[in-house]
């Protein structure tokens, strides 16, 4: 908060008391879309503390959503243990995988494109793996039981209840990786970090132990995304592994840091929160537009979001590389000086 | 924590049409009631964008030819509110609630299995009637919803009636293969049916075994190697389960490599696909599919065929059209007996549901107390000269077979 302007304060109390009220403000589809939002930006915070952070790409994150979903869902659907416990063996079981990862990619010295192959490999490696395990439905899929009664209320320890509460369990995660971050980044390991990923040699030199470090980052960033596995298990209480674990799933999770910021604690909020509803909003001005004859109505616009998504990755990579957070920053005075610490 | 009344809603579509066009007068909020004389407002849930575009948009197709061929056959008037899926199941959702807040009375969709879950839970939630017209998952109607009824066939009866199809063309033209080689495409749909029909068949008494099973990838360019490889095994018959490319790969490879076994059975899409029968022509002849079809000699079915050809004619019928259209009907039923749009009057008419004059194989629709219609039946249909002709159940068929098929030197 400190490097914040006051009107930078002001419209940070502002989201923050708006994403507080939202459930009681907004349609039940507006709030499904918050929620994928916060899903997007919590999973973008955890990617990006591996990229952002340290230097590391992934391009196969799903990988860790898989792991956490099928872990927690698989006990709870075969054993009857509560997400709150299965959290534990879903996040374990991700940042063993993420260990493994990154041993073998920094043991063997396994850098740039290379690691992000390293990953995509072992993503689909998983997902070709819970495909033929019968024991988890296999590519018939893992349902999660849920009942009528379990819809309604809010049970934490099960994860079941209205729709509102599982916005709130994913708000809560995506404060928590935002505090947790901050926090990291504002320590030694934090320093060590972006000394790592400006210059790998030079922090070496200095006596930072480059694979300790990078081993911290790729476990935290699988054990964070493992988390967010649970959610999406008892959220949508099925899983396919082709559409869970697919490469789309984990390019996905690099759009909101990419659009927002690499790098930043703001940016995978900012641009997730930036691409889903003004998506979303296009689709409507298209429909909106055909409903009031501007454009024709069997012209087929049927794609119209996807296509903005690509471009407006593209046009940020040309035109705002670092991201749109550091460039509203600047340009709304959020921030004190410059920077991508906001 | 309060809950939202479901009649409670903005509509977001106009609210941004009008900001759009500048106007704010268009951003007020409407409310949605449910009741009698009303227009019925049908959700279509499809994967438009994405992987399954292609498939959603055809499916699509059908729900087009339902406005026409309904009113025809005295069904009230209704109006479609369109979703897409992206392909996601968590975009399944998020448009299911959106039509929801849209105020549709009741949604018909989704295609694929996942999606279609997500859907289903957000109907169940609000208690929105869900036709599900194409999802062969056997939990969709395992988990005790009370609001989804659906007229598409299980994977286990698609599997099941596959083979007392096949056993039906075997008797009735004595000739039945001893073995069986599968060529099968490496992706989810591909691995689950290949392990499904490898299990089933001894289940079944089939008088076949299993020589080899051959996976490859579907966006391969070159199937010479494993079209070689199955031809190697001498197998009687050349199981196939493919996409659309693939199965003309293979076809022509099998002509080239002049492999001309029993016949050639396929439970899956691509080998009786118009585009496969016109890149193939009279070599694209003869293979038997096994699918879940529309029975051709119904009169709805016929009624449907002639919007269809009208409509798109340089398409043939497909599963897509005939079970999309058949999701609309159901509903459209559903809100004549009902005479209101009042969604539990809509589902109580659901559960009473007793069409026989459908489209789809079978004795027509009907829901058991779980809400799926366990009387549909799969077809097998042959592609005779560019179509497709239903050659079993014999009720349903136009043709009798040719089995074996026809060498490739001795066609027309």
């Amino acid at each position: 908060m400190s490097d914040l302007t006051a009107s930078g304060r002001a419209a940070l109390i502002a989201f923050a008391a708006l994403l507080l009220v939202l459930p009681w403000v907004v349609s039940s589809y507006v709030l499904s879309v918050a929620v994928i939002c916060l899903y997007l930006a919590y999973v973008g915070q955890a990617w990006n503390l591996m990229l952002g952070f340290a230097g590391l790409l992934s391009i196969g994150h799903a990988l860790f959503v898989g792991l956490g979903a099928y872990a927690s869902g698989y006990l709870f659907a075969k054993y009857d243990v509560p997400p709150a416990i299965g959290i534990v063996a879903a996040v374990a079981i991700a940042m063993l995988m993420g260990a493994v990862i990154g041993y073998l990619g920094f043991r063997f010295a396994i850098g740039g494109v290379y690691f992000a192959l390293l990953t995509i490999a072992f993503a689909e490696f998983v997902r070709i793996l819970l495909e033929h395990a019968k024991f988890l439905g296999g590519t018939q899929g893992l349902f999660l039981p849920v009942s009528q009664e379990s819809r309604r209320g809010v049970d934490l320890i099960n994860l079941r209840g209205w729709p509102e509460m599982y916005y709130y369990v994913i708000l809560a995660l995506c404060l928590g990786a935002f505090v947790l971050c901050r926090a990291l980044l504002e320590s030694r390991v934090g320093y060590y970090w972006r000394a790592i990923r400006d210059n790998p040699e030079a922090a070496a030199a200095v006596g930072v132990d480059i694979f300790r470090f990078r081993m911290y980052a790729v476990v935290l960033s699988a054990g964070m995304t493992g988390a967010a596995g649970v959610f999406r298990a008892f959220y949508d209480n099925l899983l396919f592994p082709d559409q869970v674990l697919n490469i789309e799933k984990s390019i996905e999770i690099t759009l909101a840091p990419i659009v927002g910021g690499v790098g930043t604690l703001f940016g995978p909020i900012f641009g997730a929160f930036v691409l889903t509803p003004l998506s979303e909003l296009l689709t409507d001005v298209v429909e909106g537009l055909k409903d009031l004859g501007i454009i024709a109505k069997n012209v087929k616009t049927d794609g119209a979001k996807l296509l903005f998504w690509g471009l407006a990755v593209v046009l940020i990579v040309l035109f705002k590389p670092t991201g749109l957070w550091p460039w509203v920053c600047r340009r709304l005075g959020l921030v004190k000086a410059p920077g991508a610490r906001s | 924590m309060t809950r939202k009344s479901p009649n409670n809603r903005i509509e977001r579509r106009k609210f941004l049409a009008g900001a759009a066009a500048g106007t704010v007068a268009a951003a007020v909020p409407l409310r949605f009631a449910h009741g009698q004389g009303q227009k019925l407002k049908v959700g279509v849930l499809l994967p438009r964008s994405g992987p399954q575009a292609q498939i959603g948009i055809d499916c699509q197709r059908g729900a087009d030819c339902a406005p026409e061929v309904l009113k025809a056959k005295g069904y009230p008037e209704f109006e479609f509110v369109l979703g897409d899926t992206e392909t996601k199941p968590e975009i399944a959702r998020a448009q299911a609630e959106k039509m929801i807040g849209q105020g549709i009375h009741i949604l018909v969709g989704c295609f694929d299995s996942g999606q279609t879950m997500a859907a289903a839970q957000v109907c169940e939630q609000k208690g929105i009637p869900f036709s599900v017209s194409i999802a062969a998952v056997p939990a969709l109607t395992e988990q005790g919803y009370k609001t989804v009824f659906r007229n598409f066939p299980t994977g286990p009866m698609i599997a099941a009636d596959s083979f007392n199809l096949q056993k039906a063309l075997f008797q009735s033209t004595g000739k039945a293969p001893q073995t069986v080689v599968m060529l099968h495409v490496n992706d989810t749909f591909g691995m689950s049916q290949k392990d499904a029909n490898v299990a089933g068949a001894p289940k079944f008494g089939m008088p076949y075994k299993f020589v080899d099973t051959i996976a490859y990838d579907p966006t391969a360019r070159d199937l010479s190697a494993e079209v070689r490889k199955a031809k190697a095994t001498n197998a009687d018959m050349l199981w196939v389960i493919s996409r659309l490319n693939d199965a003309i790969l293979i076809c022509q490879e099998m002509v080239k490599q002049r492999w001309e076994p029993m016949g050639i059975l396929s439970s899956g899409p691509g080998w009786y696909d118009v585009p496969f029968m016109k890149a193939l022509g009279k070599y694209g002849d003869d293979v038997v599919s096994t699918v879940p079809w529309h029975d051709p000699k119904k009169a709805t079915s016929k009624a449907l065929e002639a919007v269809f050809k009208k409509k798109f004619p340089d398409r043939e019928l497909n599963t897509n059209h005939t079970y999309t259209f058949e999701g609309v009907m159901v509903a459209v039923d559903a809100f004549k007996r009902a005479g209101s749009t009042e969604p539990g009057k809509l589902i109580e008419a659901l559960k009473k549901t007793d069409i026989k004059d459908n489209v789809v194989t079978g004795p027509g629709v009907k829901f058991n107390a779980k809400g799926q219609n366990a009387d549909i039946k799969m077809s097998a249909i042959q592609n005779r000269g560019g179509k497709n002709l239903v050659i079993f159940p014999a009720e349903a068929a136009q043709a009798k077979p040719n089995w074996p098929m026809r060498p490739w030197g001795k066609r027309g």
